[in-house]
């Protein structure tokens, strides 16, 4: 592939970085796993570029290939790291109670959406960057209903983990 | 407000910073190996497709007493249609391989992906059943041929009493049975590890189509 092509695609993901980490954010619980899927989704970015073709925006392209990466084809777990990690947040969501302060808030919600499964976490990452539910479907490749539907459900789960 | 509008505030606010890649340090990350599941998945198919090939082509050249057999065996007309069929075969698995390794694409939607992927690892299955179902089947001919070209063997067998005939046939069954659940095993831990992950979120995007 050509410098031309590369250096285009370095440029426009330099731009838009923010979106990768974000996933690598809810897929991941420390910075190693983090930095490892975030050179992971660049591989597979960059593999898929040829095929961009600008009918639809950079970052629009980017949340699909993102996700793909981080549901399915991404495979360098660190297991043993993961599951101690699981555990504290669980019990620290038991021990603390639901305090006031925004900040506690927004950690214990972080907290909880870190147990959701795989996909539930790809619903809240496209409900979290605003995408309506024709994108989440279109995405995923499930149907809109189904969408609302799982996300309704997604949203209570998080409010049994929260307040259990 | 909800749980997850709260979320969505300080989501989209830019309080969360991450570490901020220049050019020249996402540049090098382009060159760098994956370590996707796809990938992991080609080389066992093309490790597959060679272990078969290996195993058959493996008493032609281990002893010249094997090769001048099988060369024998060749005038068979049935021998030649195993051949025959065996080439066909890999070229055949070879070609859908190609085909399901090029449909597998990361801008499809996460479930067409996840399909491909599965249908890909069907493509390797169904050629480990093929080699499996080969293998079950030249040992009981190859016995056959045995007795019917080799007197010695021919002579051995027939002087045997029921007894004796029930403990061979007990032998051959076992042994077959032995290595088919080793391999069983075996395929059940790659792919188990492998595709568990795949599997589980497939199934749960399955579900909410029920």
């Amino acid at each position: 592939m050509n410098k031309e092509l590369e250096h285009s695609f370095v440029e426009q993901l330099q731009k838009h970085q923010n979106i990768v980490h974000k996933v690598c954010r809810l897929y991941t619980n420390n910075q190693d796993a983090h930095n490892d899927l975030f050179q992971e989704i660049t591989i597979q970015l960059w593999r898929a570029y040829p095929k961009f073709r600008g009918d639809s925006k950079f970052s629009t392209w980017m949340y699909r290939v993102g996700l793909n990466t981080a549901i399915t084809l991404y495979r360098k777990r660190k297991r043993s790291i993961k599951t101690t990690e699981f555990e504290n947040v669980q019990f620290k969501i038991k021990a603390d109670e639901y305090d006031d302060t925004e900040d506690q808030q927004l950690n214990l919600l972080y907290q909880a959406v870190q147990q959701l499964n795989d996909i539930e976490k790809a619903l809240v990452f496209l409900y979290l960057e605003d995408k309506d539910y024709r994108e989440i479907s279109g995405t995923l490749g499930i149907s809109e209903v189904n969408a609302r539907v799982k996300m309704n459900r997604v949203k209570k789960k998080l409010r049994t983990i929260l307040n259990p | 407000m909800d749980e997850l509008d709260i979320l969505k505030k300080d989501w989209n606010s830019d309080k969360s910073s991450y570490r901020e890649y220049t050019d020249s340090e996402i540049a090098p990350m382009l060159h760098k190996k994956s370590s996707s599941i796809v990938k992991t998945l080609f080389y066992i198919s093309i490790a597959e497709l060679f272990l078969w090939i290996i195993i058959s082509a493996l008493p032609y050249f281990l002893s010249d007493d094997m090769r001048d057999r099988m060369e024998k065996s060749y005038e068979n007309p049935l021998f030649i249609t195993l051949t025959v069929i065996g080439f066909v075969v890999i070229f055949a698995f070879i070609y859908l391989l190609f085909k399901s390794y090029r449909s597998i694409s990361t801008t499809d939607n996460t479930k067409k992906l996840m399909e491909s992927i599965l249908k890909t690892r069907k493509v390797i299955k169904y050629y480990v059943i093929y080699n499996l179902a080969m293998v079950f089947v030249s040992i009981p001919l190859s016995l056959y041929f045995e007795f019917n070209e080799n007197i010695e063997f021919h002579d051995q067998v027939a002087a045997f009493n029921p007894k004796q005939m029930v403990v061979m046939a007990g032998i051959i069954v076992v042994m077959m049975v032995v290595f088919f659940v080793l391999l069983l095993l075996f395929y059940r831990l790659i792919y188990g590890v492998l595709l568990k992950r795949l599997n589980r979120n497939y199934k749960e995007l399955k579900r909410l189509e029920v």
